[in-house]
């Protein structure tokens, strides 16, 4: 057989292009053969979006003026992000002792090139999950602009970027998928629940004709930030359950989800564009370290 | 001129020294075999040699290049098949190799020409576009060889790499082996099949992390028994005694066992 000589002498390089590209092609390679994800995707959306989002809607006519479906939007949405990315990321335990990782860590590519090829691979997969709940946003009444899904796609990247390198971080640890189960919901459902992705961080929750606010009442809460349609009673969350939430960085990225998808916010505005610039970046920096510590440890 | 160059290579995970302190040298073009019971250290040697884990002590240069300061070099150096198929079950057997012509920076105007000359070799032709999931045991290995001999390698590091293959499999394995050593490429492998190791020129026991005869198997039969009729099989079990190996499932196993019990989400 006649070979291409390989290149002599590689530098030591961080970022390859090349690879960065082909680590990413594959998550998305592996992403359109596998239809399980996607089934994943539309079911979770159909129990969180609709079953709970009008059952428990019969119940909790609205929250600061969104039908509860709408309020949970947002989060359902989060959750596909959540979901994806974890997935993506912890495929890398399999990949390690029975997969191509060890084709990868045999080879001179650089491991920053790889983790990053994979993080923007694993948050590609998740921007598309997560569009699956958007999709259904005109049943449940919303209308989203053409520069708010852009901006939501940007939003669901950089979740997705900063919980794929965070599942990599984990997966790095882990010798065999028998906690596999108990990890990934011991992580997703922390982050989501303490999100205020199902229930307002404080405001006006309407229940069934329990209390109707005069309008004048109504325009002096709106000048405060607090928005009602109907009538309702005001909510705040004990103290301990605010403060995990505002711990929680998945809050401000899902605060900003809101922010595009619903023209509504809990958090500051500065804060949330914070966590959503400085946290992928750092995760990616992490998590490619934790990768190069499977070579040569 | 020496492949490798090995002086008290070793490595210890806590107090257990995996491997305790190995030296030898092999020459370019050379067949080597690692003789060995299961657990002997022959995948840990391995692993320090393709620069997968650091050594605690002793060093080591491959294809030239320091294993601990340019471990670059050595992986550019050297093509790598493992025990187990290192490879992705949805990507095709194409895809594959492109990935991997990515990963070692083939140019990119030869990358079709080396997929397609790969592919010729390893006899895929008909099965490049398929998933590598509906591959047997052989094709991926055709494969996996292929792959390593992509860019060019100097030397040639081979796992186990007959371990669940047919007869025919294996056969067609060892003629490969031999055509290319046939063009001067330098092999080196491990096995725990003593008939195996006799056919490769030069053999190393390892046993309990040393390295404790090393010479062609005929030198080796007479060295430990005196005799040059006795088999290299009679040596080797006089070399390490006849013990049973048991030793823990690895992590790896673990995983196996867990496809195939058919929990996994990802595979």
């Amino acid at each position: 057989m006649t070979t291409v000589s390989a290149i002599p002498g590689i530098a030591v390089r961080w970022i390859d292009p090349r690879v960065v590209g082909v680590a990413w092609w594959r998550e998305l390679v592996r992403y359109r053969r596998d239809r399980s994800q996607i089934f994943g995707a539309v079911s979770r959306t159909l129990l969180w979006l609709v079953i709970l989002g009008f059952g428990l809607g019969a119940t909790l006519k609205e929250i600061e003026g969104y039908t509860y479906a709408q309020y949970i939007l947002p989060g359902v949405v989060t959750l596909n992000v959540l979901f994806a990315s974890l997935q993506s990321a912890m495929a890398l335990v399999w990949d390690r002792q029975v997969g191509l990782l060890r084709e990868v860590l045999v080879s001179p590519a650089p491991m920053l090139s790889v983790a990053l090829g994979k993080i923007c691979g694993g948050a590609s997969v998740a921007v598309v999950q997560g569009a699956i709940p958007l999709a259904f946003a005109p049943l449940i009444g919303l209308r989203i602009g053409v520069l708010d899904l852009v901006l939501a796609g940007a939003v669901m990247f950089a979740m997705g970027m900063t919980i794929t390198a965070l599942g990599v971080i984990m997966a790095c640890r882990m010798k065999t998928f028998e906690g596999f189960g108990s990890i990934s919901n011991g992580v997703i459902q922390p982050l989501y629940f303490l999100s205020g992705a199902i229930y307002p961080l404080k405001g006006i929750v309407g229940g069934v004709g329990f209390l109707d606010i005069p309008q004048h009442l109504r325009d002096e809460l709106g000048r405060y930030g607090i928005h009602a349609i109907g009538g309702g009673w005001v909510v705040e969350l004990p103290v301990w359950l605010k403060a995990l939430v505002y711990a929680n960085p998945v809050s401000y990225m899902l605060d900003l989800l809101r922010l595009v998808a619903l023209d509504f916010s809990q958090l500051p505005l500065a804060a949330s564009l914070a966590v959503i610039t400085v946290l992928p970046p750092l995760a990616v920096l992490l998590a490619a370290r934790a990768m190069a510590g499977l070579r040569g440890a | 001129m020496s492949v490798i160059e090995c002086h008290g290579l070793g490595r210890s995970f806590g107090k257990v020294a995996a491997v305790d302190s190995v030296s030898f040298a092999m020459e370019e073009g050379a067949f080597l075999a690692f003789l060995g019971p299961n657990g002997a250290g022959k995948s840990t040697l391995l692993n320090m040699l393709t620069t997968l884990i650091v050594p605690t002590r002793g060093e080591a240069r491959v294809a030239g290049a320091d294993i601990r300061r340019e471990p670059e070099r050595v992986r550019a150096a050297i093509g790598v098949v493992f025990q187990d198929p290192a490879l992705d079950d949805r990507l095709t057997a194409r895809e594959v190799l492109r990935f991997h012509a990515a990963l070692y920076r083939l140019p990119r105007r030869e990358v079709e020409g080396a997929v397609d000359r790969a592919i010729d070799w390893a006899q895929l032709s008909s099965a490049a576009d398929r998933p590598v999931r509906t591959f047997s045991g052989g094709m991926k290995r055709r494969l996996e060889l292929a792959r390593a001999l992509m860019h060019g390698p100097r030397l040639l590091i081979l796992d186990e790499p007959t371990l669940g293959l047919d007869p025919q499999g294996r056969r067609d394995l060892w003629d490969r082996i031999a055509e290319l050593r046939g063009e001067g490429m330098s092999v080196l492998m491990t096995t725990h099949i003593v008939k195996e190791a006799e056919e490769c020129g030069r053999v190393g026991v390892i046993e309990a992390g040393r390295l404790v005869a090393m010479g062609t198997p005929a030198e080796l039969a007479i060295r430990t028994l005196g005799r040059a009729t006795a088999s290299l099989e009679e040596a080797f079990l006089h070399l390490t005694g006849r013990d049973l190996r048991d030793t823990e499932a690895s992590p790896r196993d673990r995983i196996v066992a867990f496809r195939k019990r058919g929990g996994e989400l990802t595979g």
